[in-house]
């Protein structure tokens, strides 16, 4: 599942498996990389754009970033079928309130990232009964989850900084942002699964956010 | 470090359950420091998504979801009104859609609680009366506190929305525009409102009718084209009903069959 992701449609002249960053050309790209920099002034043009109801645009967008939100889509809720349908939730919405994006909210593709992980765990919590969401997977798993990040993932640039950004968090700290995240637990699911108590879950989880930010140089 | 504050990360990665996550909003809407860190917090996690790897999404949703937004249309950004010139105190303002509502709610948040404040008077009027008709069985009771510009206009209105006995009857248009009686039979007075009224033309106007029976009575007319109030000018007694057409621009003696929108029957 984590094997050469580049699309067909990458012509556009970026060098396959390189890391190199999109720059201001207006050709299709991998879309997944790095695209809060470089990528992040042309999403805003594209957003900007969609808000006038320009669909080609829209087009584009979702080339450039649907990759990615799928990826953390179908990550979190593990079943193509579910991840199909928050997937479009996810797009409509984004086409519906892209006249609400400014930048002072942050980069786009941080705003469609949020929007795309939190509509991921909402689907999780409302069809976790029905689905019937393995709990031991986890439980007995909590080390699978994170191989299965660790594992596939490609030797980008950006995927490297991620994994030693990561790689520099406590391996508790590691751990509770890994179920959160990834796993769509609630920070009491984590703190169950960690045996660990609530407080120092939620605490680990800031502390994992706050070194990782550091480790990569986010800027909001 | 308070312990709503530490929640922060648990809010970002949406870790909280509903409950703890109503109260770190709430926290949210007062903190700065919180919501600035929110807002980095979302950066980084955006960055941590890549770790999920990139997976291409099936052609077909591609196409589909392409189709599905043909369909629908952005919403209209938010406006920054010079000054928030009136409050509406006691009443929510009608609450985002169900299905929306959830969207995007770590960095949008503010955002939507700012466009709610600033949300022009008409809209706040009609989901304040609308609100508190549904939550008052029809009676709506001290609503309003509104300082507007257009004082005689403005104190109409709100004597009409805070009559005791106000009542709001809701509509659609076979054109799609939605339309709102408010009604007072204390005050023998009634208003439409229209919310997204369609474009009907420069040589073309809505027109309202009161109705006594079976018998049509013009009155005021009304452009088309987005959100418009306007009184009716009749007073309402012997008034059974209320109707909008459409006709041609100075409005019509009669109404043409073709063209009504709508007509609501009031209670006695």
């Amino acid at each position: 599942m984590n094997g050469s992701s580049l699309p067909p449609d990458s012509e556009g002249g970026e060098p396959s498996g390189s890391a190199v960053r999109f720059g201001a050309s207006s050709s299709r790209d991998t879309g997944f990389s790095s695209g809060w920099e470089t990528g992040a002034a042309q999403l805003v043009e594209l957003i900007t754009l969609c808000s006038r109801g320009h669909e080609e645009a829209f087009a584009e967008l979702y080339d450039r970033t649907s990759q990615r939100i799928y990826g953390i889509i179908l990550r979190v809720l593990r079943s193509p079928d579910h991840a199909a349908e928050v997937m479009q939730e996810v797009y409509v919405e984004v086409w519906r309130q892209s006249a609400r994006y400014s930048r002072d909210k942050g980069s786009v593709i941080a705003w469609m990232t949020t929007m795309a992980h939190r509509r991921a765990v909402d689907r999780v919590r409302s069809v976790s009964s029905e689905v019937a969401r393995d709990e031991r997977y986890a439980f007995h798993g909590g080390d699978r989850e994170i191989d299965q990040v660790w594992d596939g993932v490609e030797q980008r640039l950006d995927v490297e900084r991620v994994r030693r950004g990561m790689a520099s968090l406590t391996p508790i700290q590691r751990e509770a942002l890994t179920l959160a995240y990834f796993g769509g637990y609630t920070q009491s699911q984590v703190a169950q699964l960690l045996k660990l108590p609530l407080g120092t879950v939620k605490t680990r989880i800031r502390d994992g956010l706050i070194g990782l930010r550091d480790a990569l140089g986010v800027e909001a | 470090m308070s312990e709503i504050h530490g929640a922060v990360g648990s809010y970002v990665v949406n870790a909280l359950d509903p409950d703890e996550r109503e109260e770190f909003e709430a926290h949210l809407a007062v903190c700065p420091t919180c919501t600035r860190e929110v807002q980095e917090f979302c950066e980084t996690a955006a960055e941590l998504s890549l770790l999920a790897s990139a997976t291409s999404p099936p052609a077909a949703l591609r196409s589909s979801i392409l189709s599905a937004i043909s369909e629908v249309r952005p919403l209209p950004p938010e406006l920054l009104p010079p000054e928030p010139s009136a409050e509406i105190a006691p009443v929510q303002p009608s609450p985002p859609t169900a299905e929306t509502a959830p969207a995007d709610r770590p960095i949008d948040e503010l955002a939507l609680r700012r466009q709610q404040r600033h949300t022009r008077i008409l809209s706040v009027l009609v989901a304040a009366v609308v609100a508190a008709a549904l939550a008052l069985g029809g009676v709506v009771y001290g609503l309003v506190q509104a300082r507007q510009s257009q004082v005689a206009q403005q104190a109409a209105e709100t004597e009409l929305l805070t009559a005791p006995d106000v009542k709001t009857y809701t509509a659609t248009m076979k054109d799609g525009g939605q339309v709102s009686f408010v009604v007072s039979r204390s005050l023998n007075r009634a208003m439409f409102v229209g919310k997204g009224l369609p474009a009907v033309g420069v040589d073309r106007t809505y027109q309202l009718w009161t109705l006594e029976g079976q018998r049509p009575i013009p009155d005021n007319t009304v452009p088309g084209g987005g959100d418009r109030k306007e009184f009716f000018r009749e007073t309402l007694g012997g008034v059974t009903g209320l109707a909008v057409s459409v006709e041609a621009a100075g409005g019509a003696k009669q109404p043409n069959p073709s063209t009504i929108q709508v007509i609501t029957e009031l209670a006695a």
